[in-house]
């Protein structure tokens, strides 16, 4: 009986490998669906998605590939997806050691592109790999507007990938001029690096008509320029009656992570954020006070 | 009288975790007062809080079939009282007429040609039988007061892991009295949609610890995983390995942080709403700066000096991404490793590049602490494709792809950078992280595993290859 | 020396054109390696990427006119340590034009080659400043396949490696796969192997040389930088006397923020390295180590402890990293750093390692490429011997 199994399972494998060899098969012929302009978008889409690693078996599928990514005639989804297909396929870092290049070379093309998505995704891809490109026409953009291929906030946090890429004298002038909110948001987070910013984000933490999320960037930008300060701002906080629940919350947060065990001595302090645990505000909040209380001896 | 549990033949109360896989045990009586025999049948049995984790107690010197010995009419000893458990009856330690009647009704049952004599054959079907794992949830064993240890096997029963640590206690009786308890943990990787608050946050907590706002040992796992170092881990049949051991060694380190903590995994394929939220991995703005609440400590999280996280979505996160693989498709991609190693790119490559963000690419999608629950995903689907095609045997050549022609670091008998600690030539120029972290639960696969070391991390061809982690919807 | 604000200020068509000019001028064509130091005020407040196209427009003007002995060593750093595709290219290209090929110089290729081969890129030298948009071109990959292609036999020594890449190389494109071949047969070339035999009499032994030695009647004094003052990575002040005097030590420069792996984090490993040999020796007690910041400013005390930390390096009393809580200055004038500076991130450094006397002198220092971790605690030895020499020829005095 248990020879008839073996026999059984090693046909039922026979199959499944032959199924192995159509399923190859079919990742070459999405692709040939993929990059077929007589299809529709939603084919081509679909079988776009199915196609990853098939640009990397021949030269042929590969420039099929960019060709749909270049050319600007195409629906932009289907393009897109080609995109995505190569970005997947990109993981693969040996066997896309062929398609590097034209890839590469490709999304230079695309980052200067009239499909704002397209460019956006490409200076993307560009940035993360430290692309002098990419990093220029992102400078560019941020000095002189009428050039800029992305919106300011997306410039700088394309550029926060590389401390090297030269733009804190942007971010500075966005900090005091800035366009829109999410500028100087990401302005800051980029400013976070930079030695010479902690006075800033010392005001910025004390300062009481700052967003949330401001004063919690400033708040990690202290802890690692200055942190002796962040602890000391941070129990100022929590002591002053009037300062919003939330940023007591993400103070406490702070301070658990990455407080002094010296805070434990701190009576005065123990009993504002016992006082906090109990109150009114938000249980998640007072639960940030109770992990405190319960890290620092109480 | 007293005796002493040691879960993973260890008293290190950092060693009670189990997974589904048997973990190795003893049990040793402390302090015999009262005892009249110099054996005393001791029953040892699971005890779980509610909503907490279930044990099973499986049979056998390893857990496994390797090593049973032939047994037949007239035997004695431990591995006759495995044998009698299994079958359900009276466990003794001598091979009777009783057992021996069910020892050749089981044959009978399963077509095994019936002698009454239990080789590899009968074993086997023992073993593979489910009755033989439902009906464990207790034993009894006889245990010298002399102080000799007895060995015994632990495990968690599938479909329960606990949510707590020591959610489940074993309980040590002699007749009614309790003579020795221990809590454990069935510790197990699940759906990260289906943490309890609880969990999420001690993970959370753990990771951002690991993290510390750039200053912690996360610094080693980002920088294990550039564009420089990707050659090592991408594009070769040592993909799945590598990313096993990688995901493992952050694993435990997490654990020494806070021992209650699985790395949780993102089902790609499913939608997973609750994980995109400020309290958990953080929502993301048009922008694609990730927003954290108040009391997220991931809030703080650095890389590379810098902090924050960028990831924008390309889909709407209350739904599933577009275009990947199902884990149906995926599993059905071929029984080769050959042909199933495919998902690199399809699920996993189409994972990453369902955002824009860090994790979109190589070099930097290791700063974006959700990359660890995505490739927890692919390994799980790995784990389930392994179990499918019973692919654990790197003697299998279908089990792994040796072509010989592989790069460095992906031929089995390779060991792993950055483990392994080599660096030029064809390897990085410096490695990480140093040797893969150890565990106070298992031995595997060892401070430079090879290749080979990751494909058995359930211990089902070698039961001491067990890596110590196990997934919540993957049985073996 | 022009004024660094003044130089700095220029801009990058203008240096593009005073390299072009040097470049075509040949009683000034050794003005171009002096445009490869790093600490030149041409790259002052630049950023990196900025640097990174006017080096190698150096490189590839230098490539035009011969790579002299001087400037071969800038050259074999960028194939060293260098992962930037437009540099290795550049560089590669320019080793082409060095007078006297060695086998010496295969080594570098290769390390080049296994460096960038899986971040290769196509690169455009048409122009200053362009970059490839198209993969028509040249590529890092295929520079150095040329100059495997041009060395010949010298390259004999790496032709297992070679062979060993094509075997494979399922994934190269074919162009480089016929590229690689071509360089294997020039390599295999037997009818210049008398040349082989001609050439290596006269090529300095022992390749470009990246030390340099000071007797101790040439070294300079520290009076300029002996009360500074640095922070240790345990947050404890020291001056520059109360470390440096008394014993040799060994000194690394390094940032926590340095994206090249091959550099900063690889010479803090080797320190590590170096700490395990003087350690088997005995001599941990005698020779001081000591990895100095570049960026004071951002790495602080927690950091650097992290940073050696995670390299192995042992931090104690006599071993420690270290940042200038003032006078980074005055270090870089008293060292001669090759580094530069945007505000005070660093945009590009060299690799650079010095060995100090027991006055904190330097005497011999290690530049750019083959930070060798033995050859380092060698010739630290032999400084240490000169400080017993020293005691005892006064002991013999005052006898």
């Amino acid at each position: 009986m248990v020879t008839k199994r073996k026999a059984a399972t090693s046909s039922k494998s026979a199959n499944k490998n032959n199924k192995n060899a159509a399923t190859k098969r079919s990742a070459r012929s999405a692709l040939s669906v993929g990059t077929n302009t007589r299809r529709t978008a939603k084919e081509r889409i679909a079988a776009l998605a199915e196609a990853p690693l098939a640009v990397c078996e021949s030269d042929k599928d590969l420039q099929a590939m960019l060709n749909v990514l270049r050319n600007q005639d195409e629906p932009v989804e289907v393009r897109l997806a080609a995109l995505k297909s190569l970005q997947a396929a990109s993981f693969s870092v040996i066997a896309f050691e062929s398609c590097r290049g034209d890839y590469l070379a490709t999304l230079r093309q695309v980052a200067e592109d009239p499909n704002p998505e397209l460019r956006q995704r490409a200076l993307g891809l560009l940035a993360r790999k430290k692309d002098g490109f990419a990093q220029k026409k992102l400078l560019e953009g941020l000095k002189n507007p009428d050039k800029a291929l992305v919106p300011p906030e997306k410039a700088l946090q394309l550029l926060s990938y590389d401390v090297h890429a030269e733009a804190y004298s942007a971010a500075r002038a966005i900090v005091n001029k800035p366009p829109n909110d999410d500028a100087r948001r990401e302005a800051l987070r980029l400013l976070a690096a930079d030695a010479s910013a902690a006075p800033l984000f010392e005001k910025l933490l004390l300062d009481k008509n700052e967003l949330r999320e401001i004063r919690q960037i400033a708040a990690s930008a202290l802890h690692a320029l200055k942190p002796e300060k962040l602890q000391e701002h941070a129990r100022e906080i929590l002591l002053d009656k009037s300062d919003y629940d939330d940023i007591k919350a993400t103070s406490l947060t702070a301070l658990t992570q990455f407080g002094d065990e010296a805070l434990g001595k701190d009576k005065a302090l123990l009993k504002s954020v016992d006082r906090f645990s109990v109150g009114k505000a938000l249980s998640k909040y007072k639960q940030s006070a109770r992990r405190f209380l319960s890290k620092y001896g109480q | 009288m007293d005796v002493e549990l040691q879960i993973n033949n260890s008293a290190n109360p950092l060693a009670r975790f189990v997974t589904w896989a048997p973990s190795p045990c003893r049990i040793r009586v402390t302090n015999p007062s009262g005892a009249t025999t110099p054996t005393v049948n001791v029953t040892i049995t699971g005890v779980s809080v509610a909503g907490g984790g279930t044990v099973v107690f499986p049979s056998g010197t390893t857990g496994s079939a390797v090593s049973r010995p032939n047994l037949k009419r007239n035997d004695r000893g431990l591995a006759v009282i495995d044998l009698q458990n299994l079958l359900g009856v009276k466990a003794d330690g001598v091979f009777g007429s009783k057992t021996e009647q069910a020892v050749r009704a089981f044959q009978a049952s399963r077509n095994i040609f019936v002698d009454g004599v239990v080789g590899s054959r009968t074993w086997e079907a023992l073993t593979a039988s489910p009755a033989s794992a439902s009906s464990s949830n207790s034993l009894t064993l006889p245990v010298p007061i002399d102080g000799a240890s007895v060995p015994f096997f632990v495990a968690g029963k599938f479909g329960q892991p606990s949510v707590n640590n020591g959610d489940v206690k074993i309980e040590a009786r002699s007749g009614t009295t309790l003579v020795g308890s221990v809590e454990v943990m069935v510790r197990i990787r699940k759906n990260a949609t289906t943490l309890t608050p609880g969990e999420r946050n001690r993970f959370l907590s753990a990771f951002a610890q690991l993290n510390s706002q750039g200053l912690g040992r996360f610094a080693d796992f980002r920088n294990m995983h550039t564009d420089v170092t990707s050659p090592q881990a991408h594009g070769a049949p040592g993909f799945l390995p590598w990313h096993r051991a990688y995901l493992l060694d952050l694993e435990r380190e997490l654990q020494a942080i806070d021992p209650s903590v699985a790395l949780p995994y993102w089902r790609f394929d499913q939608a997973a709403p609750n994980l995109f939220k400020p309290d958990f991995f953080g929502a993301s703005d048009s922008l694609g700066t990730v927003q954290f609440s108040a009391t997220n400590p991931l809030q703080f999280w650095t890389t590379d000096g810098v902090q924050g996280i960028n990831r924008r979505p390309f889909f709407k996160t209350a739904a599933v991404p577009e275009d990947l693989l199902t884990e149906a498709q995926t599993l059905g991609l071929g029984t080769r490793y050959s042909a199933f190693r495919d998902m690199e790119g399809n699920p996993h490559g189409s994972a990453h590049a369902s955002f824009g963000g860090s994790i979109s690419e190589i070099d930097t999608a290791a700063k974006d602490p959700l990359f660890f629950l995505l490739h927890c995903n692919v390994d799980r689907l790995w784990a389930k494709w392994q179990r499918q095609n019973r692919r654990f045997d790197s003697a299998q050549a279908d089990s792994f792809h040796n072509s010989g022609r592989n790069p460095i670091g992906h031929n089995l008998s390779d060991t792993m950078w950055p483990w392994n600690g080599i660096t030029g030539g064809q390897r990085p120029p410096t490695a990480p992280g140093g040797a893969m972290a150890a565990s106070p639960c298992v031995s595997a696969p060892g401070p430079t595993p090879s290749v080979r070391d990751c494909l058995d991390y359930h211990g089902v061809v070698n039961a001491s290859s067990q890596m110590g982690f196990d997934y919540d919807d993957v049985s073996v | 020396m022009q004024n660094a604000t003044t130089v700095s200020a220029q801009s990058e068509p203008q240096f593009a054109a005073l390299v072009d000019a040097i470049a075509a001028d040949p009683d000034r064509r050794g003005q171009l390696t002096d445009l490869l130091r790093e600490d030149h005020p041409f790259y002052h407040e630049r950023g990196a990427a900025t640097i990174v196209r006017m080096r190698g427009w150096v490189l590839l003007a230098i490539a035009r006119t011969g790579v002299s002995d001087a400037a071969l060593i800038f050259v074999l750093e960028e194939l060293d340590t260098g992962i930037d595709a437009y540099l290795v290219a550049a560089a590669a290209r320019a080793l082409r034009s060095y007078p006297h090929p060695t086998e010496n110089l295969a080594p570098f290729v290769m390390r080049a080659l296994a460096t960038i081969r899986y971040r290769d890129e196509p690169v455009s030298f048409e122009n200053y400043g362009e970059y490839a948009v198209s993969s028509t071109g040249t590529t890092p990959v295929r520079e150095l396949l040329a100059t495997l292609a041009w060395l010949g036999p010298h390259a004999r020594g790496v032709l297992r490696e070679l062979e060993s890449l094509r075997a494979r190389s399922s994934g190269l494109p074919r162009k480089l796969r016929i590229d690689i071949d071509r360089a294997v047969q020039a390599i295999r070339g037997a009818d210049q192997v008398e040349e082989l035999g001609s050439d290596t009499c006269c090529t300095p032994p022992g390749g470009p040389r990246n030390t340099a030695y000071w007797p101790l009647n040439s070294r300079c004094g520290v009076e300029t930088i002996e009360a500074a003052v640095f922070e240790d990575h345990q947050g404890d002040l020291v001056t520059f006397k109360e470390f440096f005097r008394g014993q040799p030590s060994i000194v690394v420069f390094f940032y926590t923020r340095c994206g090249n792996p091959m550099k900063c984090s690889l010479t803090v490993t080797k320190l590590a390295r170096i700490q395990k040999l003087l350690e088997a020796q005995g001599l941990a007690d005698r020779i001081h180590t000591a990895a100095i910041t570049y960026d004071p400013a951002f790495d602080l005390p927690e950091r650097l402890h992290v940073y050696g930390r995670d390299r192995g390096v042992r931090m104690n009393a006599r071993h420690r990293l270290l940042r200038a809580t003032d006078g980074m200055d005055l270090l870089c004038a008293h060292f001669k750093l090759g580094v530069n500076f945007i505000e005070s991130l660093v945009n590009r450094h060299r690799v650079e390692a010095y060995i100090l006397d027991v006055e904190g002198r330097v005497a011999v220092s290690f530049e750019r490429i083959h930070l060798d971790e033995q050859q380092i605690v060698t010739r630290a030895i032999e400084v240490l011997k000169e400080k017993e020499s020293c005691s005892r020829i006064r002991a013999q005095r005052i006898d």
